[in-house]
């Protein structure tokens, strides 16, 4: 007895075509995946201006060379206690030619090179914490007159707006979700009415709805998989030129920044690209195969709840 | 095998809908042979598709095979419903499957195994005349053959509940005499079969006892 392909006569084929639904989630695959790049893209810049620029505080110890209130010099005292201060990562003092290189426009224009210039120390502080205005009395009490200047209005600025991309572009994607939602309510809607005299036999033959609505989810998902992997392949170029063009930004120095890039290594890719990217880039598809899922089980069995 | 107590059906629902059954009460045994009779609108589909869980009855109680109906869940309906077996008026094939698959859905629905279906459909089909035809569409049979493939269809799963709505129209007198003796069979091993038709001539021929309907109202229930 030859053995013969099997039919329920719901021909899914038929009711759900395989050119239109990959190709709309495709597109909304793609959209969701710039918008989600966009939010990993400001969540980055957001880190580096909190923790990178903006986390650099300056100590300017007036009289450096003169007596502390307890021993040595002042600029050594204040040197010894940010050495010990929990929460500083380092304490630069700027040399001479430094300071001179820093101050050079001024100098050059009154022409005296011989100011008494207080001595300066960068302090780079640990990712998300302050420990400056603790510190600040005992400073104060060993080297009077010391500054500190942690200037983070621009930061702070930057950090809100960072704060408000990355919420654009999460109701950028939620918006997607929503029409990708819709979409795929809407095709499988159709398939419904397509196949209605097929699903009312087979519904009268015993077929439980689990089964109907398993069979359409199974299609849907498959379609959808297909249509979240082609969004994030077709995403793909773009994400890679933008985070080539991004990279400087984001560089946490100067040489990372002005690096020469080998187009032709991977791993130069894979380096400029953050990881987070990568993540979600790969997490699309399934994710658009769930979603798929999902939709189409609660729309055929909130359509089948018609028959009796 | 299935019981109704003052049961009523509206088309279009109970209110504003127009009143198909009216006070139906019955009662039938398991491996009884019954005649639905009465004129055409008497309401003999309705109660066809109250049977055969096609629609909910508007009022009154409906219990079949054990199963009250308006209380069971979905998932009890759906089991139930594998074991009635029903012969549409219109025989309900699927146009877009082969003669094959449409005599082997129940059982693929059942998760058969298809070695076992295919033994079954072969046997089937070859007892209703139409082996010859497996690969063919239901749109290239004729009136009389699409109802032997939708008889083959109902009673391939040996359904304890066997619910027929004019099952010999299309058929000539020798396949409408096979029919019939293959129902008196079922009967004889345990199934319930129901038979509406306003064909007085095949129910001369073949004597039973009878439900007879007009408007929508019982007019007789005699054996």
């Amino acid at each position: 007895m030859a053995r013969r392909r099997y039919h329920d006569g719901l021909a899914l084929h038929q009711a759900l075509p395989g050119q239109f639904l990959p190709f709309l989630v495709a597109a909304m695959s793609f959209l969701a995946a710039l918008a989600l790049a966009g939010g990993i893209a400001a969540h980055g810049l957001s880190q580096r201006w909190t923790h990178g620029a903006g986390a650099v505080t300056t100590v300017q110890v007036p009289g450096p060379d003169d007596p502390a209130a307890g021993s040595g010099t002042r600029v050594a005292a204040v040197q010894d206690i940010l050495a010990h201060a929990p929460g500083i990562v380092a304490a630069h003092r700027l040399s001479d030619a430094e300071l001179r290189g820093l101050l050079a426009p001024w100098i050059e224009q009154t022409g005296d090179a011989s100011l008494p210039l207080p001595a300066v120390i960068e302090v780079h502080t640990a990712a998300g914490q302050d420990p400056m205005p603790p510190l600040l009395p005992r400073l104060e009490a060993i080297a009077p007159g010391v500054l500190v200047e942690h200037d983070s209005v621009w930061s702070d600025r930057l950090a809100a707006l960072a704060a408000s991309l990355q919420a654009c572009a999460l109701l950028a994607v939620l918006i997607v979700m929503t029409v990708a939602v819709c979409v795929v309510m809407a095709a499988t809607r159709a398939g419904l009415q397509t196949r209605r005299q097929a699903i009312a036999l087979i519904h009268s033959l015993g077929a439980m709805d689990s089964y109907i609505s398993g069979r359409f989810a199974s299609r849907v998902g498959l379609l959808a998989l297909v249509g979240g992997l082609g969004g994030s392949l077709a995403a793909l170029p773009m994400l890679l030129a933008m985070s080539h063009l991004a990279a400087p930004f984001s560089a946490m120095t100067d040489a990372q920044a002005t690096a020469p890039m080998d187009w032709r290594d991977p791993r130069a890719w894979a380096d400029i690209v953050p990881h987070a990217l990568l993540w979600m880039l790969l997490a699309l598809p399934p994710a658009a195969g769930i979603t798929g899922w999902v939709t189409t089980q609660l729309t055929v069995r909130a359509w089948l709840r018609r028959l009796p | 095998m299935f019981r109704l107590h003052d049961v009523s059906y509206a088309h279009g629902g109970n209110r504003a809908g127009v009143a198909a059954l009216s006070h139906i009460s019955l009662d039938v045994a398991q491996g009884e042979f019954r005649w639905l009779l009465g004129p055409s609108g008497a309401g003999k589909s309705s109660l066809l598709s109250i049977l055969s869980l096609e629609v909910q009855a508007s009022a009154g109680m409906v219990e079949i095979l054990g199963v009250p109906v308006m209380q069971a869940r979905r998932s009890s309906l759906a089991r139930l419903r594998r074991r009635i077996g029903t012969v549409w008026q219109d025989f309900r094939l699927l146009p877009d499957l082969s003669v094959f698959d449409n005599v082997a859905l129940p059982l693929r629905l059942q998760h058969r195994a298809e070695d076992e279906i295919a033994h079954e459909v072969h046997a089937i089909m070859k007892w209703v005349g139409l082996e010859s035809r497996l690969d063919a569409r239901p749109l290239q049979l004729s009136g009389g053959e699409q109802q032997r493939v939708a008889i083959a269809r109902a009673v391939i799963y040996r359904p304890a509940l066997l619910l027929a709505d004019e099952p010999t129209n299309a058929l000539d007198e020798r396949q409408a005499g096979r029919l019939m003796a293959m129902f008196h069979r079922l009967a004889e091993l345990g199934t319930t079969i129901v038979v509406a038709t306003h064909n007085d001539a095949i129910v001369e021929k073949y004597p039973a006892p009878a439900i007879e309907l007009a408007h929508g109202h019982m007019v007789r229930d005699y054996r």
